[in-house]
């Protein structure tokens, strides 16, 4: 039951949703800094539970993902270390190292481009691809004590401030299919913000816990209670779920959100209107089957009206972002 | 007519079951410090180091339940804690809370019957301000270990210098035990060393001077590393009251070493910290500048054991070694065990045949001479030892107080990469025999009690019987010769029933 854990955290830095954050005052704000002392903390004690346990962050950046830092050493800077005998040096280093590095991305940043969507997507593919990674080199290296036994509990915990972008729903539900299969849970902490569709529905099939913050001066507190404990240790302490799931997809042809679908019969993809040809397999539907779809539309669900309840979809939302 | 024959040492006592499995049981220092009065734990969470260490310590679920509490300002109810804990987390969840309790950690509740839902949790606020410190850094404590002035002039030790003289102080202790009584004399570890082992019951002295293992030192030398230092160091506790040493700080500086880092080398005072200082691959050295008195004198002791290295007795500087950095973690604490040093090492080195026979790829003199416990050893090259697992060779092992859970444990924890092809690791009719050996030991089980003779009448022995047999202490009976044994818990009753009765009959 005791074995170490790897956790990889994503970090959603848009500097715009941050700027709401802070000035918003229905819920009080969240001032990035504020923000970011909760998350060492927190980090600080993941590493602090188990000496083996291991630690990556990354941040999303507008149009980027960054690997901020990690406890194999693959993003260390060269900082320069300032020792302190009044706290445990590897706490000093993760904070210093992650703090540089995002102030390092933050002073790069060009304020004057008009800001790209955020790079969570690239980030959670990162994130999947360096636990994949470590899970082979544990096994690896396992096979010398006792087998199965050092294998890790490797989990994502998604920090999001950002609204969903409905371009990026394949490449979620791509990440989400191959978490399912790394036996990944992916726990998503929506710090700002309405409910992420996506989001909810990652950590809902990964069987891990969502948390929309409603008190963000407690947000240590919900850390250290909803995100902390392993998966072995959810079978003794519950963590939050959700127990409604918003399981609207995006079509495939206008990355809309859509609450009804049509579903091409051969390979699945999702349209919000019926198509005579199905953009992905070039399947070829019959013309019949078309009239009857389209007669049976609700009217509310013409092209020219939103195809969702909620304004979630961005106007630039339609170019997929390029992880990396 | 009553008379105290028979007796026979309890048996068994030397096979009370280990227990191997990591993880679940907790940890050794956990036990020793749930024996600690409350005044004592309270001054050791003082240091942040401390807390943080003995956090570790814990069991997950018991870590868990101080994270949540850990940032809380004001006590929560029970009923909101408890009302995260599912169905099956019941048992295990109460039982942190009490280990927590025993511990200090949280406050003892007070024993006045009152609904559960009255029951507040707050941490203990030295414990809770400690360990927030050690989370969140800063402080003035000082407490995880300065960091020595980078010198020229006398670098401080590598790495790979480091795990050298770890091992070979480890080795030394090691070696010392298993090949005492054989004749052969190798080097002997310091006095304090040897007075340790005598302490801990793993070695005592016979015919006078010599010093020979025990049975528990055999056992002892089929642990992991891990837990025979830690062995070792509990018992370095207990002897630390006893010479006058204040165990807080024996404690303290022992929890600080294992947060204490190998591979970096820092500065010295304080009053250097402020400045930024180049990084080389060399191995962290420690000031020993505010240390304690009691935490000096432990410097010896400690560079006896292997877990810091001076350059010199009087050297300001230390460098903890691997064993102490990996203290309160599971990663191994000792390096490769073996001479030659290629990756094959840290693996394992013992290949077992179904035809009892066993190759062990090592020249290491420790491990021959620990396999030289239960093996026949018949061939020996350069870099392979071979040798066959005979009926009596394990039937020694046994006779030394060594289990057959013990001998196939250290088989499974050294075998060979080639052997982990295997399904089961080892092979079945080997592990099955050495268990059967065993059992043949144990077929002859004895108890401790009297023998009751020499009734007057069979009406008597009926009488005395019946009595014995209400009471079910009767072990054995012959009632042809009118004699029967009973446990020795029965006797005193059994004594005062005859004594009534035969006083009555007067």
């Amino acid at each position: 039951m005791d074995k170490p854990s790897h956790l990889s955290v994503i970090v959603d830095l848009s500097p715009t949703q941050w700027a709401f954050c802070a000035q918003s005052t229905a819920p009080p704000g969240l001032p990035l800094q504020t923000f970011l002392s909760q998350l060492l903390a927190f980090l600080n004690a993941h590493i602090a539970c188990k000496d083996e346990n291991t630690l990556a962050v990354f941040g999303a950046f507008p149009g980027q993902s960054v690997m901020l830092y990690s406890s194999t050493g693959e993003a260390m800077t060269s900082t320069t270390e300032a020792t302190d005998p009044n706290t445990y040096r590897p706490f000093k280093t993760l904070d210093s190292t992650v703090m540089s590095s995002i102030a390092e991305r933050f002073n790069s940043y060009d304020v004057t481009e008009e800001e790209e969507p955020i790079g969570l997507v690239g980030c959670l593919t990162k994130a999947l691809c360096y636990i994949n990674r470590t899970i082979s080199v544990v096994s690896a290296s396992a096979q010398g004590t006792e087998g199965a036994t050092r294998s890790i509990d490797p989990r994502i915990l998604v920090l999001s401030v950002s609204p969903d972008q409905s371009s990026t729903y394949i490449p979620i539900m791509n990440s989400i299919f191959s978490a399912q299969k790394l036996k990944v849970t992916i726990d998503v902490c929506k710090v700002f913000g309405a409910d992420n569709v996506f989001l909810q529905q990652a950590a809902h099939l990964t069987g891990g816990a969502y948390v929309q913050i409603e008190r963000t001066d407690a947000l240590l507190q919900y850390m250290m209670m909803s995100f902390l404990p392993p998966p072995a240790i959810r079978q003794l302490i519950s963590v939050p779920t959700q127990d409604r799931v918003d399981f609207r997809a995006a079509c495939f042809c206008h990355k809309r959100i859509v609450e009804i679908g049509f579903v091409c019969s051969v390979c699945l993809s999702i349209f919000c209107q019926p198509v005579p040809v199905c953009s992905t397999c070039r399947t070829k539907f019959p013309i019949k089957t078309l009239q009857r779809l389209n007669a049976s539309r609700p009217l509310a669900t013409t092209p020219s009206t939103p195809g969702t309840p909620r304004p979630l979809t961005q106007k630039n939302g339609a170019a997929l972002p390029r992880p990396g | 007519m009553v008379g105290p024959s028979i007796r026979i040492k309890p048996a068994g006592e030397s096979s009370k079951a280990s227990t191997v499995d990591g993880g679940e049981t907790s940890h050794r220092l956990i036990g020793f410090l749930l024996s600690q009065p409350q005044s004592t734990m309270n001054r050791l969470y003082q240091k942040p180091s401390s807390c943080l260490s003995i956090f570790r310590l814990l069991q997950p679920l018991e870590r868990q339940v101080v994270m949540n509490l850990l940032w809380l300002e004001t006590p929560i109810p029970g009923a909101t804690m408890a009302a995260w804990v599912t169905r099956e987390g019941k048992r295990p969840y109460q039982e942190a809370l009490s280990t927590l309790q025993s511990l200090h950690i949280l406050p003892q509740q007070s024993t006045r019957p009152g609904p559960p839902q009255s029951v507040k949790h707050n941490l203990n606020p030295t414990f809770k301000a400690s360990l927030r410190q050690a989370i969140t850094g800063g402080g003035t404590s000082g407490s995880f270990g300065i960091l020595a002035e980078n010198d020229d002039k006398h670098p401080a030790p590598d790495i790979e210098a480091l795990d050298a003289f770890a091992l070979e102080r480890w080795e030394t202790i090691l070696y010392y035990m298993v090949s005492s009584g054989t004749g052969q004399f190798p080097a002997k570890p310091s006095q304090g060393v040897l007075y340790l082992l005598q302490r801990s019951g793993l070695m005592a002295t016979v015919h006078g001077a010599t010093l020979q293992i025990t049975s528990a030192g055999f056992q002892f030398l089929l642990h992991p590393p891990h837990e025979q230092l830690w062995e070792l160091l509990l018992q370095y506790l207990q002897m630390a009251e006893e010479r006058q040493m204040d165990l807080v700080e024996v404690l303290s500086f022992l929890l600080m070493l294992s947060t204490t880092e190998l591979g970096k080398v820092g500065i010295h005072t304080i009053q250097f910290i402020a400045q930024v200082t180049q990084a080389l691959p060399h191995a962290q050295s420690y000031s020993t500048e505010n240390l304690s008195a009691t935490q000096k004198a432990m410097l010896e002791d400690l560079r006896d054991y292997g877990l810091i290295r001076q350059r010199t007795a009087t050297s300001r500087k230390f460098s903890p070694t691997r064993l102490a950095t990996t203290l309160t973690s599971s990663s191994p604490p000792l390096p490769t065990s073996a001479g030659t040093g290629d990756g094959s090492h840290v693996q394992g080195f013992i290949v077992l045949e179904t035809n009892y026979r066993l190759y062990a790829y090592t020249d290491n003199p420790l491990q021959i001479a620990v396999l030289n416990l239960f093996v026949t050893l018949k061939y020996r090259f350069p870099n392979l030892v071979v040798g066959q697992i005979t009926r009596d060779s394990v039937k020694k092992a046994l006779a030394n107080g060594i289990t057959a859970d013990q001998i196939i444990s250290y088989l499974i924890t050294h075998a060979h990469p080639q052997m982990r092809k295997n399904k089961p690791l080892l092979p079945v009719t080997v592990q099955d025999q050495i268990r059967l050996w065993e059992l043949e030991r144990n077929r002859v089980k004895s108890q401790e009690g009297y023998l009751y003779t020499a009734f007057a009448s069979h009406a008597d022995y009926e009488w005395v019987l019946d009595y014995a047999k209400k009471l079910g202490v009767v072990l054995w009976e012959n009632p042809s010769k009118r004699c029967f044994f009973g446990s020795v818990e029965g006797h005193m009753n059994i004594r005062g029933y005859i004594e009534r009765r035969s006083a009555g009959n007067a």
